[in-house]
């Protein structure tokens, strides 16, 4: 790591020192907006991320939160602070921002970031990304089958939230009178703000350390330790070109599923995704933004490479893409891009499933492969409040080549954390009557698939509009390598009503709820890994014995016959079963 | 101060994963005495009691009846859970929401691994049992508790065999009345099974967090309290029949049968009594900033001490693994807890870390350890495998003939046998290189430990001191130093047993809470001034029961307050007014709104404030020993000098220049031998002056002190340790400045 002359040698401690104390500052800040903030989204589910930039915009440092904003903030910053001009921000300003059109993604995702000067001199940005529960628009929560970017919300192009520290009230006050959910979001703004103050703060004091033309050669350093890291992990990737179609089940409104379709290459040092071939964007909220799908990208590639990488612009100038404009992967203005994170997801899956003969011990299976969305929002009968809530459901991971996939969590760039239902319902007036893993939902494998989750909202008292923004009504994540496909997503509205008022939803949709209503959301098992009739029997009779898979499924997929007094393997009857899955199997091929 | 005739000493006991320290403190002349016997791993009461006995053997023998207490560590809870070795327990929840404990928090531990696995619950699916029952979030019954479903499902758990049974009922934080019902249920049908209610052990709403604290707790609790019962029972036998003691995790102690009750409050129990101990020497030595660093015979641990406090958290999962990013936040491995911990990080370098080679033909070191039994090859007690102190035996750092004071003599021969079948001939290399890059593997995991807990916490590791201690830390701690750029280094005396002192340096702390989730303006300061009269008269109670321990009761009050809506509190301070009234409410409010200010860079005025819990901590102070200044004094070590014997040293400059390069003091390459001057620790006079390389010798520890370091003995005859670059680089950063 030596420079040219001796005074310009990188430390190995010193570098290490200043690489961690961003990541740090980063982490400093995450702490502060959440535990300032008031939504449960944003305060409990981690649905936010912070990151540092230096003064070039070029990402250094971020928080390990939400992976899938981190991907879409390399877009967001340079190109906010392009529309604005650097020249425009002063000390202790900052801008909001959500414009998708503009390196976005969609409008719930407002971003605060802000320049840090030491001494005069712009040493960076500090940006704060947080999920609002709502952004006003067409429905509560701001989620659910729109056609066009009008009717999901206020559009926020770069605009000066914060000058010289304070607060710009009259801005604030146009902001949040498009919101509904006021008095939360109102301190989720200000736990933004809060984050980048401390994370400003620290910066300072890191320059004050080492001084300023030592932190920029640092900073340096610590691109290009990342870059090379990068190129020789890239270079350890099988070369070829990956392929992989699939589609997304609905698109809200009309009966054409949405086709996807990825090219991967990777060549040496480079890889590249092309997505030449996926549909048109549609007037309908499945449109991802250019910034979405680049996190995508930015995430499969990522997770191919060594745990200890970091992650920076070292890294992600790597991650190199088409994503023709007008397309469902980079939809351009007017487009509704609310639903774009279900195409995104939907999208890693598939990333995943190009590489995995590549990669066959690397890969999982199929996973969820939506995000899951569920808001709702209630008008407080005494005060008139409007509350808004939001939260993203986990469902089953995919199987992996040695082990199960994990039931009930989140997946790809998504690790958001579940509401706990005593915070929830102490905010709202309604209940959570069920949380729980369904069983016989996994995909069927060798390895098995994780169990999806369903969890009840029931509204006793009040009126309520639930939204829906998810997917998989048509099919369930598939298997891979002979693992069968996981159980597809249902959304009911009164599952355990009398005949008549129970009734199927779609994965978009809004609807009014009237009071005692429940609605059952139940997201997909993940797919299997290899054939399920070469399942350790031990492994199937543990789930047995745990409930998560019936004995009639046991027999019939897995060929595993469990005695149902003694709770044991009945082998002669197993050796029987499997030998008819088997021949069952060949005579269909 | 004179102390009374009975309860003149004090006693505390470590145990650790290789030896078990007793240590000994006269109150009355500050003398310290300690012990230290190879931990009994099938039943560390053995253990445990024979370090005793040694303690109360020494000089002329001590009267039983003259001990005040005795105070425990213990890693018995943590190490059930890491083996997955808890008792058998069922879980019973509310009626749709059985995988409560299999859902957890829905997250993934590591954001880009592919082959993640979420932590195993520690109650498998089919002993989680559903009530019907039914709370809303303020308490009140939605449906009522079903007391024949709740039969049905007692009787199914008593069919199980299961020796404790976890309650976690949605909202009872709230209202404790089904829980409680559950409760009384259980124990009547089941008298000998431990019960453990949420709404008792961690009454905080989030029923996942709550719901794993309260696992825990009754999954720990057959095996804590069965070891404790076996220890005061030893300890009765043997005459003491003073209060036994136990160390909690957040660094205060607790009696034993609080400890058996709630045995959740002590996973972290050993580690704490470490971290306890550096931060009362450093700040006695006027070093409030200082990183403890702990080796024992199977792991090293690490923790950052500030301002003479330990860094603690409360975001915690039990038998997690270290992970960067996480941050505040915990990660998603591991088990949660909601009990205050210190913050460390530790890892498996111990001087029974075994050395191996993998299969792509790397020297490796642990995480395997031949522990106590068989212990390192050259203990001659049939270990096979070569570790860290065999390593350190064959380079010359150890003494054969001087282990444990000459109590016990190692075998350099066999050691030698081990290092060349099992590392040197399978990598080509000679014994002392391969023993050398042993040593080098394991203090690079450490120094990584100590990376973790300051860098990675935004703290330079240079601007603090680093306190070495356990039986294996001083003999590495200087070139953990070196390496990690931390100017200078204290070795205490007795560094073998200095955390078994930390036992003897901390107060009796018990922790009482009123929730009330109320806004500042709709309570009336008479409730707030009569929840923490309730409190204190249960703090006084609770501290009778303990008196003998202790001084009069100190309390500390705290108010956890949020702006309405939020969910992290910052804890205020009460404020320090005769009454609790209208005038203490602004000033607390105020307190509140700057203590925001401070941490979050804003204050909100005109939102509502709301109060969540009332915090009162009953301190019983226990007085601290004296420190023993030396009686000889002088400039001169050679008075200490044992001779003189070869050491191997490998430092080539870009090596030990590493982090101090800066300073520009260079060493001269050094590959081999070296004759390096052996003193008897027993015999250096406060004030003398050395330079390294050199040994220093003791019972319990040697310290290896690397070229380029130098050692000033201070009056109470703790080893001073500089890098000899240190006075340049303090000008460099005083120029900075």
């Amino acid at each position: 790591m030596a420079g040219d002359r001796p005074d310009q040698r990188i430390d190995p401690i010193q570098f290490e020192v200043v690489r961690s104390a961003l990541t740090q500052v980063a982490e400093e800040m995450a702490v502060a907006l959440r535990r300032s903030a008031y939504s449960t989204n944003v305060k409990t589910r981690q649905d936010f991320s912070c990151a540092y930039f230096d003064r070039d915009c070029r990402p250094i440092a971020q928080a390990f939160t939400q992976p899938v904003h981190l991907g879409s903030f390399v877009e967001l910053i340079p190109a906010s602070v392009k529309a604005y001009g650097a020249d425009n921000l002063g000390p202790g300003d900052m801008l909001v921002v959500n414009n998708p059109f503009g390196g976005g993604t969609h409008l719930n995702d407002v971003t605060v970031f802000g320049p840090v000067h030491h001494n005069g001199e712009l040493v960076g940005y500090v940006a704060s990304l947080a999920h609002h529960v709502d952004v006003g628009g067409g429905a509560p929560a701001s989620i659910g089958p729109f056609q066009e970017i009008f009717q999901e919300g206020v559009i926020i192009p770069p605009v000066k939230l914060v000058k010289n520290g304070k607060i710009r009230e009259d801005v604030f006050k146009l902001l949040l009178a498009q919101i509904r959910s006021k008095r939360v979001t109102a301190g989720d703004f200000r736990a933004q703000v809060a984050a980048n103050t401390v994370g400003a703060r620290r910066l300072v004091d890191l320059v004050d350390k080492y001084g300023l033309p030592d932190f920029d050669r640092y900073v340096t350093a610590v691109i290009d330790y990342t870059d090379r890291r990068t190129r020789a992990e890239i270079a350890a990737i099988p070369d070829g070109v990956y392929k992989a179609e699939g589609f997304l089940d609905f698109d809200g409104f009309t009966d054409r599923v949405v086709k996807l379709k990825t090219k991967i290459t990777i060549d040496g040092e480079t890889a590249f995704f092309d997505f030449e071939g996926c549909d048109p964007q549609r007037r309908a909220p499945v449109n991802s933004t250019k910034a979405m799908t680049f996190s995508a990208c930015a995430y499969a590639l990522r997770a191919l490479m060594a745990p200890d990488m970091p992650v920076n612009y070292g890294f992600y100038q790597h991650v190199r893409m088409n994503a023709p404009a007008g397309t469902v992967v980079h939809a351009v203005h007017p487009a509704p891009v609310v639903g774009g994170w279900e195409t995104q997801v939907r999208i890693n899956d598939l990333l995943f499933r190009a590489l995995a003969p590549g990669m066959p011990e690397k890969i999982p299976a199929a996973t969820k492969g939506m995000m899951a969305q569920a808001g709702f929002g209630i008008i407080d009968r005494v005060t008139g409040e409007y509350h808004c809530n939001y939260e993203a459901l986990a469902g089953g991971y995919g199987a992996r080549a040695t082990s199960d996939g994990p039931d009930a969590v989140q997946q790809h760039g998504q690790n958001t954390e579940n509401a706990p239902v005593e915070e929830i319902e102490s905010h709202f007036p309604m209940r959570v009557t069920r949380l729980s893993l369904i069983e016989d939902s996994e995909g069927p494998g060798k390895f098995r698939g994780g169990l999806g989750m369903r969890r009840d909202y029931h509204f006793p008292d009040d009126p309520a509009t639930f939204t829906i923004l998810s997917d998989r009504d048509i099919a369930g994540p598939q298997g891979i390598f002979g693992g069968l496909a996981g159980r597809k997503a249902y959304y009911i509205l009164n599952p355990d009503g009398p005949e008549g008022e129970v009734t199927e939803l779609t994965s978009k949709c809004v609807i009014e709820l009237k009071p005692g209503d429940t609605v059952s959301f139940q997201t997909p098992g993940g797919g299997g890994y290899g054939p399920p009739d070469e399942r350790d029997p031990e492994l199937v009779l543990r789930d047995v014995i745990g409930g998560k898979v019936n004995r009639e499924r046991a027999r019939e997929f897995y060929g595993v016959v469990v005695n149902e007094r003694t709770n044991t393997i009945d082998e002669a009857a197993t050796t029987e079963a499997r030998k008819l899955i088997v021949s069952m199997r060949e005579s269909n091929n | 101060m004179t102390a009374p005739a009975v309860g003149r000493y004090r006693i505390g006991v470590d145990i650790g994963g290789t030896f078990t320290d007793g240590t000994l403190v006269d109150s009355t002349t500050g003398r310290v005495t300690t012990s230290k016997v190879l931990s009994t791993p099938e039943d560390p009461a053995v253990g445990f009691i024979s370090a005793v006995q040694k303690l109360l053997e020494m000089d002329d023998g001590i009267a039983p009846e003259a001990v005040e207490h005795v105070v425990h560590a213990t890693t018995v809870a943590t190490n059930a859970i890491i083996e997955g070795k808890t008792a058998k327990t069922a879980f019973i929840t509310t009626e749709g929401f059985r995988d409560m404990l299999e859902i957890a928090r829905q997250i993934r531990p590591s954001l880009y691994d592919l082959q993640f696995e979420k932590p195993r619950p520690l109650v498998p699916r089919q002993l989680c049992f559903e009530v019907p029952e039914r709370l809303d979030a303020k308490g009140q019954v939605v449906t009522p508790l079903d007391d024949r479903a709740v039969a049905e499902v007692v009787d199914r758990i008593a069919e199980s065999g299961v020796e404790a049974v976890a309650v976690c009922l949605l909202h009872s934080y709230r209202n404790p009345d089904h829980e409680q019902r559950v409760g009384r249920a259980l124990r009547a049908k089941l008298p000998n099974v431990i019960i453990s209610l949420s709404s008792d052990v961690v009454p905080e709403f989030r029923e996942y967090l709550r719901a794993s604290t309260t696992v825990i707790n009754a999954s720990v609790s057959p095996i804590v309290s069965t070891y404790l019962a076996s220890i005061s029972e030893k300890l009765r036998a043997s005459g003491i029949g003073s209060e036994l003691l136990v160390m909690q995790s957040n660094g205060g102690v607790y009696t034993a049968e609080a400890a058996s009750r709630s045995p959740v409050f002590m996973v972290e129990s050993g580690p704490a009594a470490g971290a306890v101990a550096a931060a009362a020497l450093g700040s006695s030595l006027g070093y409030p900033n200082v990183i403890s660093f702990d080796m024992g015979g199977t792991t090293a641990k690490a923790s950052l001490i500030r301002n003479g406090k330990p860094h603690v958290t409360k975001d915690y999962s039990v038998g997690g693994v270290g992970q960067s990013g996480t941050g505040a936040f915990g990660g998603a491995s591991g088990y949660p807890i909601r009990t205050t911990v210190v913050d460390l990080v530790e890892v498996g370098a111990g001087g029974g870390s075994i050395a191996w080679v993998d299969s792509g033909g790397a020297l490796r070191v642990g995480p395997h350890s031949a522990g106590a039994d068989p212990g390192p090859v050259c203990y001659g007690l049939g270990g096979t495998e070569p570790t860290i102190t065999d390593a350190n035996l064959v380079l010359g750092r150890l003494d054969p003939d001087y282990f444990a004071g000459g109590e016990m003599s190692l075998d350099l021969k066999a050691a030698r046998v081990a290092i060349r079948t099992n590392c040197a001939e399978p990598l080509e290399l000679s014994i002392e290189d391969a023993a050398h890059g042993i040593i080098e593997i394991a203090n690079t995991a450490m120094v990584n430990a100590l990376r973790l807990v300051s860098v990675q916490r935004g703290h330079d590791p240079r601007d603090f001191m680093l306190i070495g201690f356990g039986g294996a830390g001083p003999a590495h701690a200087i070139r953990i130093a070196e390496q990690t750029g931390i100017p200078r280094v204290l070795i205490p005396l007795g560094p073998g047993t200095a955390s078994a002192l930390g036992l003897l340096v901390t107060d009796m702390r018990m922790e009482g809470s009123a929730t009330l989730i109320v806004r500042s303006d709709e309570v009336e300061p008479s409730r707030i001034a009569s929840e923490f009269e309730r409190l204190e008269s249960a703090g006084k109670e609770a501290h009778r029961t303990a008196a003998s321990a202790s001084g009069d009761p100190v309390f500390e009050r705290v108010v956890e307050m949020r702006y309405w809506g939020q969910s992290f509190e910052l804890s205020v301070p009460a404020p320090d007014r005769p009454t609790i009234d209208d005038a203490w409410m602004s000033e607390l409010i105020e307190s509140f709104h700057e203590a925001h200010e401070t941490a979050y860079g804003f204050r909100a005025n005109d939102e509502p404030v709301e109060l969540v819990n009332l915090r009162l901590t009953t301190v019983g102070k226990i007085a601290r020993p004296r420190m023993r200044k030396l009686d000889a004094t002088g400039t001169d070590a050679s008075v200490a000098s044992k001779g003189e014997r070869p050491v191997y040293f490998a430092e080539d400059a870009a090596n030990s220049g590493g982090a101090h390069s800066a300073g520009g003091a260079r060493v001269a390459e050094i590959k081999g031998f070296v004759q390096t001057t052996v003193y008897d620790r027993a015999k250096l006079p406060a004030g003398a002056i050395f330079s390294g390389p050199a040994i220093v010798e003791e019972p319990d520890s040697t310290t290896v002190v690397h070229p380029a370091w130098s050692v000033t003995v201070d009056d109470y005859g703790n080893l001073t340790i500089e890098h000899s670059s240190n006075a340049h680089r303090s000008r460099k950063v005083a120029e900075r400045r």
